[in-house]
């Protein structure tokens, strides 16, 4: 039978934040456990919680990112559950009214055209803490370094239809929510969490089949992955005319598969209320304005910019733009070394590979932009060939050092001194008398071949233009 | 040297003047509160050491000139209300020994002004109800009559000269009804005044920290001390408020003003305890207040908002107690038979009984029809002594309606919810209240509830001392 598939999709994203949400301990990694913890984030008994406002402005910006409606007064609400995890026996949430509703974003559907999928419902909460459970068999830790980190949880509504879709829908998320500055959304680290909900109902009918809910997706392609798994399994159970349980579903990356996690989905009992001990969430019309008018450009937007002022082709926009560290880069450097195309192509192509080679992320590396911009300037003077500028950038870039810095240590200066070449360029035209003889018998592409001689003799330092010039000056003569 | 009787006030003179060391002051009110203690229950921990080491920290900060507005004041802090050196017991088995890692505001504020905590006072399993009774060290005895509750342990320090000062948590009206039943003042500071950071409230939306002293005058000196602005408690009043009227600023003068009188609530409580209350309302009226009769509606529905609402908060709040980071760990298979064993270690049967309670209040299906419905009356209550505060000053109100709970006698729980009649209601209007002393039923004290409009409680203190009688009556047991 043909089936329609049914996705909704939960993701919670860590806000970046200088302090965690109701307590001045900093909001940051750290390998040691329960080092970034306070009576407040331990759940003290008499420690309250105070409210971040960093927190409440990346939540609204996160909201105004993704196209909602802004709550102008919304409420932190307590969902009481039991968990070691959490160290007061509730997770404070907005239960009632989320601070952000009824957004949408765009993403391309399967056949390449424009869908808008609708976003329920954004809303804040506070992390939990982690366990660690110890392999040697002799109990559970935990460490709450975690708890009470801020998190923003989007909701879908039920309306993507492939595992496609739902991997183009967190795409965009990541990106709308990097560019927002809200948050780095490494699902990596954890700092950008997805579960999936799925359900298979036959093509052409309204009731929704019973929906699995799937865990433990560490990346984007393992989203899709497990949603594909999932969707075939459902198919096989639905096609055997049996029914799809309602279950949790793990995601088993080495197996590549789903187990079960947790039988039949309880509709658990929260026993959500206000929590008495924190103001109401009041927004300013003019506050969220405000933000709404803060919000940086978009990647989209930044794409058609680039083609437009920069005259870059779409392919460059789109690289350069895929992360809002790329595109920050890249606009740094243009900053100082006004020449859009040639920035691209350094960007997207020498250090690219260096990034991925060495493994570090654009953000934090040693090759800033204004080192890109000296290295492209010192090309454009002619200081340096582009060949030596190459190894220049991977040099600068393992060791710290600014390409100028290099390129003196190392003596690759250009050499741009007539006598010096001439030298040089009569003893390569010695040694290859055919070429010579083919150059002047019309083949004139084998002018290539003896710069590339001569280049080879100087180890790349030969301004390539001047030995061009040289060469078809002597052979003329 | 007697403590008893002295006001604050004199005695912070006398300890700043070096008439008598901070170190001698306390010296002999840990002599009394060992020998006392013993008869009543007082204290679930007498600080010894410690109160000796703060006493000589301030004798020596006097030396150098610091000028302390509590100098060498001996403070009772009720044991729900930490203090980072003594064990905190939380009227649970499992804190015996728990020294929490901070002190509250109100305790630290206290402490910086020259202040000196002797102990920590008894309170009921985990401090839930507005007596002692049902505390794992058994219940403090009033000081007044053997047979029975003290009601707080912190006025029974108080009237028993143990301590000049009482910190004390007032959620449903433990504290004025202690105050009450001892004989001594007792404030309930209004929304906003007194941070409650570091205080184990049950009922995060009705507990405050008071103070409880033997004068209006007392309570004042610690009030205008440990009232202001705290980030650690989101609920305080916004700076401004403070800037605006100073920290405890009067807002009228305290000799003419127009008390109303619901005369229907006067109707409630028991013969003996209604002839204290007329009495007092003949003295106030030649005293030369101006009584004026109005209608308070809503007491019995407001009685019973506030258990919903204060049990859904404490099945919340007392939710950490699991084994896991608080309480005493069980042995068990798994972690729904630790939390389970875990609880019934930590938690005692009044205890459990309001978590089982607020968790079904909480519950599906339950919290449209009990919390939902409860929250709406609050806000009529609000509303309601709102309005009765425009065609009045103060609005005065019983305490009590019956004597303090017989220790002879098996405590029923709801009885016992409701002796709060009085008292909850002012809680969840937010508004300031004192309990002065009013009378007696025999040998037993009875107060009187004053509430004020918010912002309102040095006003309070002033016409306390006003209109309480000059009491300079002490239980016998007491140390001489």
């Amino acid at each position: 039978m043909e089936y329609e598939v049914i996705i909704g999709l939960e993701v919670h994203v860590e806000l970046h934040t200088e302090s965690k949400l109701f307590c001045s301990c900093p909001n940051r990694f750290v390998q040691e456990p329960n080092i970034n913890t306070c009576p407040v984030c331990l759940g003290f008994p008499g420690a309250m919680p105070q409210m971040n406002e960093e927190a409440v402005e990346q939540a609204l910006k996160a909201s105004l990112a993704l196209n909602c409606e802004i709550a102008l007064t919304s409420y932190f609400d307590r969902k009481n559950y039991f968990y070691p995890d959490m160290p007061k026996g509730y997770q404070i949430s907005q239960y009632f009214v989320p601070i952000g509703s009824r957004g949408s974003l765009l993403i391309e559907d399967d056949l390449g055209s424009e869908k808008q999928v609708r976003i329920g419902r954004v809303h804040m909460e506070e992390d939990a803490g982690k366990l660690v459970h110890s392999i040697s068999g002799e109990g559970s830790m935990v460490d709450y370094n975690r708890a009470g980190v801020p998190l923003v949880e989007i909701v879908t509504e039920p309306n993507l239809r492939s595992p496609g879709e739902s991997r183009r829908y967190l795409e965009q998320l990541k990106s709308i929510l990097q560019y927002a500055g809200v948050s780095d959304c490494k699902m990596e680290e954890g700092s950008l969490r997805c579960d999936a909900n799925i359900s298979l109902r036959p093509a052409g009918t309204e009731t929704f089949g019973s929906k699995t809910e799937l865990k433990n997706m560490n990346s984007f392609k393992a989203v899709e992955k497990s949603l594909e798994y999932e969707i075939d399994r459902q198919k096989k159970i639905l096609d055997s005319g049996q029914e799809v349980i309602s279950q949790t579903l793990r995601w088993e990356e080495d197996r590549q598969e789903t187990i079960m996690m947790r039988g039949k989905l309880e509709a658990h009992d929260y026993r959500c209320f206000t929590d008495p001990e924190l103001a109401p969430i009041k927004l300013g019309a003019e506050k969220v304005e405000e933000a709404r008018a803060a919000l940086p450009e978009m990647a989209d937007a930044k794409a058609a910019r680039y083609g437009r002022d920069y005259g870059l082709p779409p392919y460059d926009a789109g690289v350069l733009t895929a992360s809002r560290a790329l595109a920050d880069y890249f606009e740094a450097c243009l900053a100082i070394y006004d020449n859009p195309k040639v920035v691209s192509n350094w960007v997207m192509g020498e250090l690219t590979a260096c990034l991925n080679e060495e493994g570090q992320e654009i953000e934090t590396c040693a090759f800033g932009p204004e080192k890109m911009a000296e290295l492209l300037k010192m090309i454009e003077e002619q200081v340096i060939s582009g060949k030596i500028a190459k190894e220049v950038l991977v040099k600068s870039f393992r060791g710290g050092k600014t390409p100028r810095q290099v390129v003196e240590e190392e003596g690759l200066l250009q050499i741009s001194d007539h006598g010096e070449l001439e030298a040089v360029v009569e003893k390569v035209l010695a040694e290859n008398p055919d070429s010579v003889e083919k150059y002047r018998a019309g083949a004139t592409k084998v002018i290539g071949f003896l710069v590339g001689q001569v280049m080879k003799e100087t180890k790349g330092k030969a301004n390539p233009q001047l030995v061009n010039e040289l060469l078809v000056k002597k052979i003329d003569g | 040297m007697d403590l008893r009787g002295k006001p604050v006030r004199k005695m912070v003179e006398a300890v700043s003047s070096k008439e008598v060391s901070a170190y001698q002051l306390i010296e002999k009110t840990l002599e009394n509160c060992a020998l006392v203690n013993e008869a009543l229950n007082i204290f679930s921990v007498i600080a010894g050491v410690d109160a000796l080491e703060q006493a000589r920290a301030i004798d020596k900060r006097l030396e150098v000139g610091e000028n302390l507005p509590l100098a060498g004041i001996p403070v009772a802090v009720k044991d729900d209300i930490f203090y980072g050196v003594l064990p905190t017991g939380l009227g649970s088995a499992a804190f015996k020994e728990f020294i929490p890692p901070y002190t509250a505001t109100a305790v630290e504020r206290l402490m910086d002004a020259g202040a000196i905590v002797i102990g920590k006072t008894n309170i009921g399993d985990m401090g839930l109800g507005s007596s002692t009774v049902s505390s794992p060290n058994g219940p403090t005895v009033n000081p007044w009559d053997a047979g029975y509750a003290a009601g707080s342990a912190g006025a029974a320090a108080v009237i028993t000269g143990l301590c000049m000062l009482a910190l004390e948590s007032d959620t449903g009206g433990a504290l004025r009804q202690g105050a009450s039943h001892c004989g001594v003042a007792g404030l309930r500071p209004g929304m906003g005044r007194v941070s409650r950071y570091g205080l184990n409230a049950d009922s995060s939306s009705f507990a405050q920290v008071g103070v409880t002293a033997l004068s209006g005058d007392d309570i004042l000196c610690a009030l205008e001390v440990i009232s202001g602005p705290d980030g650690r408690d989101a609920s305080l009043a916004a700076e401004d408020k403070w800037a605006a009227g100073g920290r405890v600023a009067p807002d009228l003068q305290s000799e003419s003003l127009t008390i109303g009188y619901p005369a229907a609530a006067f109707d409630l409580p028991e013969p003996e305890i209604r002839e204290v209350y007329e009495k007092a309302r003949e003295r106030y009226q030649a005293g030369g207040y101006r009584l004026t009769e109005i209608d308070l509606g809503l007491l019995p529905e407001a009685l019973r908002a506030y258990y919903v609402i204060c049990l859904a908060e404490t099945s919340s709040n007392h939710a950490r107690f699991d084994g896991i980071r608080f309480g005493r760990a069980a042995e068990a298979g798994d972690l729904e038979e630790l939390y389970a064993k875990s609880r019934r270690l930590t938690l005692g049967p009044e205890a459990r009984r309001r978590s089982i309670f607020g968790t079904y209040i909480l519950g599906k299906g339950h919290y449209d029809r009990y919390y939902r419905q409860a929250l709406k009356i609050w806000n009529l209550v609000r509303r309601e002594f709102n309005r009765v505060l425009k065609e009045c000053d103060l609005l005065m109100l019983p305490v009590v309606k019956a004597a303090p709970v017989r220790l002879d006698e098996e405590a029923n729980f709801l009885e016992n919810w409701g002796a709060d009649l009085f008292t909850a209601p002012v809680s969840m209007a937010g508004l300031p209240a004192i309990s002065l002393p009013a009378g007696q039923v025999g040998k037993m004290p009875v107060g009187l509830q004053l509430v004020g409009r918010p912002f309102s409680e040095k006003l309070l203190t002033a016409v306390c001392d006003r209109l309480a009688p000059e009491n300079k009556l002490f239980p016998h047991r007491g140390p001489s």
